[in-house]
Order: C-alpha cells, then structure tokens, then sequence
C-alpha cells in the first residue's frame, strides 16, 4: 500500500472497523499512522533500538489478533500504546532476571543517530538526553507513567516492585528531569 | 514557619524548582503535584491554586509533559523516512485466515460439488464497491442472517466515511447501488436490505495524518 493511499484519510475509528472485519490494507495504514511514534515510546522505555523495533512489531501482530474484541474503535491510539507497554514490560521483566542471576548489564541508552539529530530541536535532544543519563529504571518508571499513562500500582506490578519504591524512582526522576529542564531556559 | 513566611511572595523558579522542597511548595510534595496535574486540575485545590510555588512547580511539570510528547513526535517524524521492511515482517506474520466468517455456499454445476465463498472475502467485496464511490471509505460492514443457508434473507449494514463537502444523503444513495450491484453479480445472496450508515467526515488530505502539523 502507498503511503498516500486513500485510506489515509480515514479516522481510526473506520480502519480498525475495517481491521477487525479482517482488511489489512486498513490495518496497514493504522500501522503507519502510529508505528513510528510507538516505536519512539518503545525507544524510551527500554533505551534500545533493537529491541523497540520487535516490541512494536509483536504488538501490531497482536493487535491484528485481538482487534475485533476492541470495544471502543476510536481510542484505538491508546490500545495500541497499551500494547506496547505490555510487550516493553516483558522484556524488562526479561532482562531483570537476568540482570539478577548474571548481574548483567543493560544495554546503554539509545542514541540517535547524527542525521536524525540534526532534525531534532536543541530543547528535543536536551530532553532526550536527560532521559538517557537517569538511572534505567528510573527512566523505565518515569516513561511507562508519563506516556503510557500507566498507573503507580500497574508499575509496581509489572515490574516486581513495591508501590514505595516505584514512587521514590519516579520521583528522584521527575526531580532530575525538572532539574535540567531550568537549565534549558 | 517565620523563615517561610519571610520568602512567601518573593520565591523564584530557581529556588522552587532547584531542591523541589516541600518548603516552598506550601507543604505539597511535587508527586502530589504531578498526580493533580493528572487530574487535570479537577476537581480544584485552591491550597495548591494559591500557592505561587506550587504554581511554579506544576507550570515546570506541564511544560515538561509537553515537552515530552514533542520529543516523541518529533522523532516519530524523523523515523518516517525509515524503510517500509518492519511493515513486511508484520504482514507476513498476521494470519488473513482468522477473519474468513462463515461460509457462504455458492451454486455448483456439478451437484456432487460443494462451493462456498467466506464472508470474509463478501465483506471484502462489499469494501472494494463502496470504496469505488468518489469521496467515500467504507468502515464496518455486517451480513445479518443466515447466509449458510442459500436463499435466506439477509440484510447488509455498513458504516462509512464521507469526504467533507460531499452531499453525504447522495452519498450513502450512491455507495447503496454500487453494493447492491456488486453483490447481485458476484454473490447470489437473497439482499433484501443494504444500509448505509456515514459515521465519520474525513478530509482529503494530500499527506496523511501521519505528518506532524
């Protein structure tokens, strides 16, 4: 499918009803629509490309799986962030265990690469690199709260931790991140 | 407290946002702030509300939110230009089978020969003629009745979109015949209704919604 097919201009509302009584052409545009910045999110989550590039791709595969039970068409945007979510979150819960037997390291932050920077604004790199300096799970904490707008308890959870201690992460994160914020203006 | 009430009125973003203290937050603490910006500010606090330092504080959270949802779109834009493969590998994984429907028997020659077409591929059918119509997309599209059963009545709902400035009443008149026809050639289910329903407006736009404004 073209990027400027037709179906471009539908709302989510009509691809997913469309995905859902089985066309993959709409299920195609809808995957054009919010891939890259699901894949952004996924970026920040787990501070890797590599990785992004499979949580977004199972969770389009799981999407395709389970859209025709999606109640509410039109908030097909935050299903989807959902989604990725669930799928970054297995891979830490992954890469935790590992981290715990083999003390093994996480993969650094993501860095982008130079062409894409020249793209980006000053203000669109300070904060991203502020993102790459917090601690890993910190930094996995703040952006499953902040964008994937999930909850403190959800977090806690997911990722094996206490409620308090998501807390303190997402706290000791906002401080930092608000921190270097000033010192952009 | 006489400390505190000596800065009130003159505390700055520096001092606020430098320690984020509960000092100069009137005794809030920045996660119960973050949590009432949640909120979207309601139901209202006027105790936050009135104190400026809280107000420096939730001013500098939703400026960072902000900031990171234009980080994110930002280099969502950037990673447009990306090849299309991450596309492939997800269409090539995702089974077209699961949403055949049912089967749809179809009149044979030889009678000892059974022929079916899926609803699925009906539905497809359906999509492709109302799509045809200049300015229209077709949502969801229903077969109600028993379509296994040749001759059964069946009725054909479907939901659409209209490009804006079209005569949508025309518009859903003129997606109707199209089906209509195209289920009589291809199909010999027994149509006794074909509704159309424009849910949506769209715009025609000569890039996709993809672009960031």
């Amino acid at each position: 499918m073209d990027a400027r097919s037709p179906l471009s201009d539908a709302s989510d509302g009509i691809l997913a009803s469309r995905a859902a009584d089985g066309d993959p052409a709409a299920f195609e545009a809808l995957m054009r629509r919010y891939g890259p910045m699901l894949r952004a999110y996924a970026v920040k989550v787990l501070g890797s490309n590599d990785e992004a590039d499979d949580v977004v791709q199972e969770s389009f595969i799981n999407a395709w799986n389970h859209v025709a039970e999606l109640a509410d068409v039109t908030v097909v945007r935050s299903w989807l962030m959902r989604l990725v979510s669930n799928k970054a979150i297995e891979r830490l819960r992954r890469r935790k265990y590992h981290r715990d037997i083999a003390d093994w390291d996480a993969p650094g932050p993501a860095r982008n690469t130079p062409e894409r920077q020249v793209e980006a604004s000053m203000q669109m790199r300070a904060l991203s690199d502020a993102l790459g300096r917090l601690p890993a799970e910190q930094r996995e904490c703040w952006v499953l709260k902040e964008v994937g707008g999930l909850a403190y308890a959800d977090i806690a959870e997911e990722l094996d931790l206490p409620v308090s201690t998501v807390r303190g992460l997402l706290s000791r994160a906002r401080r930092a991140l608000l921190k270097d914020m000033e010192e952009w203006r | 407290m006489a400390m505190r009430d000596d800065q009130e009125g003159d505390v700055g973003p520096e001092e606020v946002l430098d320690g984020l203290d509960p000092e100069f937050l009137d005794g809030h603490s920045v996660e119960e702030l973050s949590d009432y910006l949640d909120s979207g500010r309601s139901p209202r606090n006027p105790d936050i509300e009135n104190s400026p330092g809280c107000l420096i504080a939730l001013d500098a959270l939703g400026r960072l939110r902000s900031a990171t949802w234009a980080m994110l779109e930002a280099e969502a834009a950037e990673d447009r230009g990306r090849d299309d493969k991450w596309i492939k590998n997800v269409m090539d994984n995702i089974s077209r089978e699961a949403r055949a429907g049912r089967d749809i028997p179809i009149t044979s020659v030889d009678p000892e020969v059974r022929l079916t077409v899926t609803e699925g591929s009906v539905r497809g059918l359906i999509r492709a003629a109302g799509d045809g119509v200049g300015g229209a997309i077709v949502g969801r599209v229903r077969l109600d009745g028993d379509v296994t059963v040749p001759g059964e009545p069946i009725s054909i709902d479907v939901t659409a979109s209209g490009v804006f400035g079209r005569n949508l009443l025309e518009l859903a008149r003129e997606m109707r015949a199209v089906i209509g026809a195209s289920l009589r050639e291809h199909t010999e289910l027994n149509v006794t209704s074909i509704d159309v329903t424009i849910q949506d407006v769209h715009t025609q736009r000569t890039a996709s919604t993809e672009v960031p404004r």
